[in-house]
């Protein structure tokens, strides 16, 4: 395929990605149950946002319905289900409003804003795709290999500190092949999905990865040796090329607070507008944290 | 080839309000990516199908006011008013801008004197508010049809919050405060929740008054809103350069200075020291015709005298109040949650100090106030009015509530006709204790 061609299309799809579509909508709670210490996963009819969802994206949840806790929590997708008009969010009971969220049962009423934010893009001409999770960094990669697993070979890389903190693999579609790592060793490869991460890269043509700072951040290092290497470096491509899904504490979600910015080589990025799906080349990082706001104007 | 985003080209569809050709040209522009994604479809079904297969033609981002009558059920409708409406929608099912253009009309329009009269003029709008008197006079020489004002760095631009409902129904918008000069803003975190509020520390981020004034302008022209800049600085020149820079920017009708933002060094200076408030009040005026209202901190040892001082050198108007200096700690890391340690509180939290401190700048000054900390619900909004300002503004329940602003007008409308008032302004001050005359911040013609 004439390479003008690959831009074009991918120029397109990453101009639909940031169409802003958001919408309020009540949606109502199909299903709750807790998974092991991964968190509470909530099924929820909302035809609107799930019409529109995409991989990577999030919405916000408000806790409750008065103003004590009172900003919205974003979950990213954990499932996007277009025809049932349902979504899927992986909530975990952190602080009151994840608490008041995580306990919602079924037949309860949620207020959900979104859906926000930018969204994962595959390029049609991927054809092993390979996905990092860490921690509830799951979600948006389940997304991905629920939608990505019919048509290319999905390899998911997901790691968490016991096998309580893992996604459970039948929930996985039997297609995906998975990896596990665990820092005990409990289940998988012992050490952190990092460690496990390069005899997959020489295979995959696209990484997308979700988890916690420091992993991205230590995924971040790859690329940046793979950058400066000056022989061979098996997956150099794809580390370059990744995708990743951040998190930062964040405030409205729709782009006017400017409390949850990030930097990139563009400057500062809100997480909630420009995020939370970046190019791992553009976002900045100091030791496994982001790089510090303000530093430079 | 690294993938790159290519941020620099793409204009997001919602930052800036587009005019009728531009539309037209993006139009042109969706048809080629629709081809390039029938390709991508012809080729092999991907998540770029999934992205673009199921746009939505139709709903354009200026699809403000449909969207909003999906959002809020159970309008009363105006049952006059209604066929018009139906029948007009009916005949330009694609015409979003439409609705927009009209509301910014009816902005334009001359205000109407009474409720009576005013029904007619409104007849194509079953919004709530409708045929009912909220105008105000929210500063000397800045008349608005309603109270509602969105507090500053709860509403950006007020672009953004454009995508959920349609903000001409406010009667004014307050931006991002705006320095002379790019700022980066405060290192992470910036936010903290605290018992029915938030503590923030943004720091001003914001891209400096010309690049404000030059990516805006056109979409504050359009939004059918006034605007209010926030200006903000660090000494008496740079307040005059932000308003120097403002002066002439489409939409704009006053400035709020705000010498009072307790997130930034020297922030706070201006607002606490009667003297230096009045200095940068005056040297504003001397540069702009517009209305200067000065945004007061609860921080100051005396915001009273600093109020006076304020009147004494020009000012228009109040605010009352920015947000109240607070401080959380996170007890695992054993160190202040925000980048900076202390922030400025806002939300419910800190209503009944706000209303208390409007309640006392409104006996001791005779222009008008904008009463803001915590307003919920018209309810709140009601507490500012009847302790002496003259309007309000929304702005952190905006982030648990994105209507709430708009909940605000349509319960204060609902709360002057269920009460029979002539108009919202009958109860502005009516909780003041001694009324030897009649309310300062009266409406005058």
């Amino acid at each position: 395929m004439p390479t003008s061609r690959a831009v074009a299309l991918v120029t397109a799809a990453a101009r639909h990605r940031i169409t802003v579509d958001v919408i309020l909508e009540s949606g109502r709670v199909v299903s709750a149950e807790p998974i092991a210490d991964v968190g509470t996963v909530l099924v929820v009819a909302a035809p609107g946002i799930a019409t529109r969802a995409h991989a990577g994206q999030f919405v916000h949840v408000r806790p409750g319905q008065r103003f004590d806790p009172l900003l919205r929590r974003p979950y990213s997708f954990n499932g996007i289900d277009r025809r049932k008009g349902e979504i899927e969010l992986l909530v975990k009971p952190l602080g009151a409003g994840g608490e008041w969220i995580a306990s919602r049962r079924t037949g309860d009423a949620l207020d959900l804003l979104g859906p926000l934010g930018t969204s994962f893009v595959i390029h049609r001409a991927s054809t092993h795709l390979l996905l990092v999770a860490g921690g509830t960094g799951i979600a948006p990669m389940k997304v991905l290999a629920e939608q990505e697993a019919a048509r290319r070979n999905v390899t998911l890389v997901m790691g968490g500190r016991t096998i309580h903190q893992l996604w459970p693999a039948h929930r996985l579609p039997p297609a995906v092949e998975y990896v596990t790592t665990t820092e005990a060793g409990s289940f998988g490869v012992r050490g952190r999905v990092t460690d496990a991460l390069p005899q997959y890269l020489m295979w995959a043509d696209q990484l997308c990865a979700c988890g916690p700072w420091p992993m991205l951040a230590a995924i971040g290092r790859m690329r940046a040796e793979a950058g400066r290497a000056t022989h061979l470096v098996p997956g150099r491509d794809v580390l370059m090329d990744a995708q990743i899904a951040v998190e930062q504490h964040m405030g409205c979600a729709m782009g006017v607070c400017r409390a949850c910015v990030i930097v990139t080589d563009d400057g500062n990025a809100r997480v909630c507008r420009e995020g939370p799906v970046f190019a791992l080349g553009d976002v900045r990082f100091e030791g496994g944290e982001p790089a510090t706001v303000g530093l430079t104007a | 080839m690294p993938w790159r985003r290519p941020r620099k080209r793409v204009e997001r569809a919602s930052d800036v309000k587009r005019s009728e050709e531009e539309a037209l040209e993006q139009k042109a522009e969706h048809e080629e990516e629709d081809q390039a994604t029938e390709l991508a479809a012809l080729d092999g079904a991907s998540i770029v199908e999934a992205a673009t297969g199921e746009r939505d033609q139709d709903r354009g981002p200026g699809d403000l006011a449909t969207k909003l009558r999906d959002a809020v059920s159970g309008l009363d409708l105006d049952e006059a008013s209604a066929p018009d409406v139906a029948s007009g929608r009916a005949s330009r099912p694609r015409r979003p801008k439409r609705e927009a253009v009209e509301a910014a009309a009816s902005y334009e329009r001359p205000l109407p004197s009474t409720s009576g009269a005013s029904a007619s003029s409104l007849s194509f709008s079953p919004l709530v508010e409708a045929g009912v008197d909220l105008q105000i006079e929210a500063a000397r020489g800045l008349r608005l049809k309603n109270p509602v004002l969105t507090a500053s760095g709860t509403f950006g631009q007020g672009v953004e919050y454009a995508e959920l409902f349609d903000v001409s129904r406010l009667g004014a918008i307050v931006n991002k405060g705006t320095t002379p000069s790019a700022r980066p803003g405060n290192p992470q975190y910036r936010i903290a929740e605290t018992p029915s509020g938030i503590l923030n520390s943004i720091g001003l981020e914001n891209p400096g008054a010309a690049a404000v004034s030059k990516k805006y302008a056109k979409a504050w022209a359009e939004l059918g809103v006034p605007v209010i800049v926030n200006v903000a600085g660090y000494s008496v020149a740079d307040y005059v350069t932000v308003v120097r820079e403002m002066e002439g920017t489409s939409g704009v009708v006053a400035y709020e200075l705000n010498v009072s933002c307790p997130n930034v060094e020297g922030g706070m200076h201006f607002g606490c020291d009667p003297g230096l408030a009045a200095d940068v009040t005056r040297a504003v005026k001397a540069e702009t015709d517009k209305p200067v209202i000065v945004k007061l901190t609860p921080n100051a040892p005396d915001v009273v005298a600093v109020a006076r001082a304020c009147e004494e050198a020009g000012a228009d108007g109040l605010t009352a109040i920015n947000t109240v200096l607070g401080m959380r700690i996170d007890t695992t890391k054993r160190k202040p949650i925000l980048g900076t340690g202390s922030g400025g509180l806002s939300g419910p939290a800190i209503r009944p100090i706000a209303v208390h401190i409007t309640y006392r700048v409104a006996q001791a000054v005779s222009i008008p106030i904008v009463g803001a900390g915590g307003v919920t619900c018209a309810e709140d909004a009601l507490e500012f009015l009847m302790a002496g300002a003259s309007a309000v503004q929304v702005g952190t329940a905006t982030f648990a509530d994105p209507l709430a602003p708009i909940t605000v007008v349509e319960g204060l409308a609902r709360y002057v006709r269920e009460n029979g008032l002539a108009s919202i302004r009958d109860i502005i001050g009516a909780a003041q204790r001694k009324r030897a005359k009649e309310p300062e911040t009266e409406y005058r013609e």
